[in-house]
């Protein structure tokens, strides 16, 4: 292998190749300088140094607990998971990640061979651990939160692994039957938390919240948007029509907000903003508090533009623009998601269950929209659907407010110069006609004169002979007395 | 009662109705005790939220405005699933939003069935003269369909209180009904799912019914 990379004529210290470790094999970068068996090992090692950690504090709380338990009880000895079977969970989630890994690598995984899984292993580590870290920051939050809920706290911690573990037996029943598990926990929990530990309404729900997040941070990648269900189809469909309705303005959905005043389009920005963010977060609950966000900042917007408080038919009507100028990825997933696993108290009745009800509403609406809809002909909607024509081209005025700064700039220079356009038209048919008066009149000139002329024909009378002949035409010449003779007198 | 034993609901409350019937003067009046109001701080009139003391029993009422365009018709029902009330509104000076108002009636009763408590509201008393609805037709129609009449005037603050006062009532009875019929204590999942939250708090949590607070 040495000899490889001399013909290729690299220069490169053999130490660099090879394995971080010393144990003679080559390294690689993707392994952080390992070769793949020692990056297992070491790994591994990293793994369960942080499975210990987790543990260890998993059964300080435990023991804290049994303790307390024994002392208000006496004899009743708190059933306790054993550690056995908190070690196998561990083992059993690492073997899980490695067929999520394959998962990325297309559908083909189904028919994965035992082979297959130990080459996909390799990757698992550099693809995980970001995930795996934001999972574990989580799990001690949520173990540092309970600490303030003390004897309620424990019995939290176990109910929550107890539940984890049931999921994970659970893997092959159809999402609908998670679903309901994940609903009936919540239940329990907060059933058991209001009646047997007496917990009061607000520290209630901060704990539900608190359980949520841990449970949805590691079932997150199991649940979302799982391949037993049509929800990528359906994205994929939601996705696409958003994107075919590309034409349709804020005026046909009749938006009360005005983009022109800059305020309005920032905010705007801002809920577009939000609603893509959605996607991006793991927690039920942090999906809504998008959602939440996004309808505040519409509320803003249509204050600003009307300077009245926001009817439920504004709201949608705005929630509707925003979606389609937006088109969040993986909307259908998301609403998937938080139905069927966020906390159903706040779901139910709760103000982000109500701007998260409305944004079902935008989506059911975008999907079933017609000609009526948008108050336009049939004729019109199909043409706009198919792209023959779109109404930014007829009326300008109607053009969505969305086209950027420059490009309206240059509308409006277009029409400047269309405008031009139309006068130095104007001014050449008035220069043509100028000319035109102006050979008419010397025409008319010219012909005039010419009638003058031929009234008064000009007649150019011979010149006069030499004075010798002056008289020799003169016919009266005759009748004058001959000329006088000279007298000679003798004087 | 007063003091002990005291429990707290969620209610669910959908506002349905024409355009123009006056849901949102009544939600604003009900919560915020304005109308018509030119200098309003809401900021939105679409979901807003009312805590109550009735004998004891904390409630926390959450009403939502649907939108009420003839093209979200389709959408009623994301709107309404899940809810323990629904007011129907109408103008009693139109006689077309009243008819309205009836076929809301049978798509709710049709999908929710007898779960949900329902209010027919004729609003805007004020213009009695022009009454285009008979308060007989109205109340016996109401009767018919196992509803409950209301008259107000969001202009005068006529009737809302009651209104609201008596749908948490009906509500509240309606949701221990349910409970019993679950049989007492562990109760069946549905109802954390329909949203009817009961829970044995703690005395000192709120003063009692008044207080609001919206978006
Ligand atoms: N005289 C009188 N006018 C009322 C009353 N309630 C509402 N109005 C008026 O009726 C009009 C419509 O009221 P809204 O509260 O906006 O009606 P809405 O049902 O919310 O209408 P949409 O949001 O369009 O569905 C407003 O001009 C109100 O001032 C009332 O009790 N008496
Ligand atoms: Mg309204």
């Amino acid at each position: 292998m040495s000899l490889k990379s001399e013909r290729r004529g690299i220069h490169v210290d053999q130490s660099e190749l090879l394995c971080k470790k010393g144990c003679g094999y080559y390294g690689n970068p993707a392994w952080q300088g390992f070769c793949s068996k020692c990056w297992r090992e070491e790994y591994h090692k990293a793994r369960q140094k942080q499975i210990q950690e987790d543990w260890e504090l998993a059964e300080r709380l435990q023991r804290e607990e049994e303790e307390a338990y024994a002392s208000s009880q006496g004899t009743q000895g708190a059933q306790s998971l054993t550690f056995s079977k908190f070690e196998e969970k561990k083992t059993n989630e690492k073997s899980r990640k490695v067929t999520t890994v394959k998962k990325f690598f297309g559908a083909s995984s189904r028919a994965g061979t035992k082979k297959e899984v130990q080459e996909a292993k390799a990757p698992s580590p550099s693809i995980h651990r970001q995930a795996s870290i934001e999972t574990d920051r989580v799990s001690k939050e949520f173990i540092e939160f309970l600490k303030t809920y003390h004897k309620p706290g424990q019995e939290i911690y176990k109910q929550c692994k107890i539940f984890l573990d049931a999921m994970h037996h659970k893997r092959e029943l159809s999402i609908e039957e998670q679903s309901e598990c994940a609903q009936d926990f919540y239940q329990n929990v907060a059933e058991k938390l209001q009646i047997r530990w007496k917990v009061s309404p607000e520290k209630l729900e901060k704990a539900m919240d608190q359980i949520e997040k841990y449970i949805m941070t590691r079932l997150y990648k199991y649940v979302f948007c799982p391949e037993t269900t049509e929800d990528e189809k359906k994205d994929l469909a939601v996705q696409k029509r958003i994107r075919a309705l590309h034409w349709v303005t804020p005026q046909m959905l009749c938006v009360p907000v005005n983009e022109d005043i800059p305020e309005v389009s920032d905010m705007v920005v801002k809920a577009i903003t939000d609603i893509i963010e959605m996607d991006s977060k793991r927690v039920p609950h942090d999906k809504l508090a998008c959602i939440t966000k996004c309808s505040n900042h519409i509320f803003n917007a249509i204050k600003i533009t009307r300077n009245e408080p926001a009817s439920a038919d504004d709201f949608l009507q705005t929630l509707i623009y925003i979606v389609l100028k937006g088109n969040p990825p993986r909307l259908q997933s998301n609403i998937q998601y938080i139905t069927r696993f966020c906390n159903p108290s706040r779901l139910m009745s709760g103000e982000d269950g109500y701007y998260f009800t409305n944004l079902c509403c935008a989506v059911a609406f975008i999907e079933k929209l017609d000609a009526q809809s948008l108050n336009l002909s049939n004729e019109d909607f199909d043409r706009y659907m198919s792209g023959q024509t779109s109404p930014k081209k007829q009326e300008p005025e109607s053009w969505s407010p969305d086209v950027c700064i420059g490009v309206k700039q240059m509308y409006k220079n277009l029409d400047l110069l269309s405008q031009l356009n139309e006068r130095q038209e104007i001014i050449v048919s008035e220069a043509k006609k100028l000319e035109r008066d102006l050979i008419d009149w010397t025409d008319g000139i010219a012909k005039e004169v010419q009638d003058i002329v031929e009234k008064y024909p000009l007649e150019i009378k011979p010149k006069n002979p030499p004075l010798a002949a002056i008289d020799s035409e003169n016919v009266e010449n005759d009748r004058l007395p001959p000329p006088l003779q000279p007298q000679v007198y003798a004087g | 009662a007063g003091g002990g034993g005291g429990r707290s609901f969620s209610f669910k409350v959908v506002l349905l109705g024409e355009g123009c019937v006056g849901k949102t003067s009544l939600v604003l009046r009900y919560c915020e005790n304005k109308f018509n109001d030119k200098h309003i701080t809401t900021l939105q009139a679409s979901f807003l939220t009312k805590k109550l003391n009735i004998g004891g029993k904390r409630v926390n009422l959450a009403i939502w405005d649907t939108a009420g365009q003839e093209r979200f018709h389709a959408l009623g029902p994301i709107y309404y699933r899940d809810s323990n009330g629904a007011i129907l509104v109408y103008d009693i000076t139109d006689e077309d939003s009243f008819q309205k108002v009836k076929n809301w009636v049978k798509e709710l009763r049709k999908m929710l069935g007898n779960e949900i408590c329902l209010c027919i509201v004729g609003n805007k008393i004020d213009l009695e003269k022009e009454r285009h609805v008979s308060v007989q037709e109205a109340e016996t129609y109401a009767e018919s369909v196992g509803a409950k009449h209301y008259h107000t005037s969001a202009k005068q603050n006529k009737g809302i209180e009651e209104l609201f006062l008596d749908l948490c009532k009906r509500m509240i009875e309606t949701a221990q009904v349910d409970e019993r019929a679950r049989g007492n204590g562990s109760s069946q999942s549905g109802t954390a799912r329909r949203g009817v939250q009961i829970i044995d708090d703690e005395p000192q949590v709120q003063s009692s019914g008044g207080c609001c607070s919206s978006g």
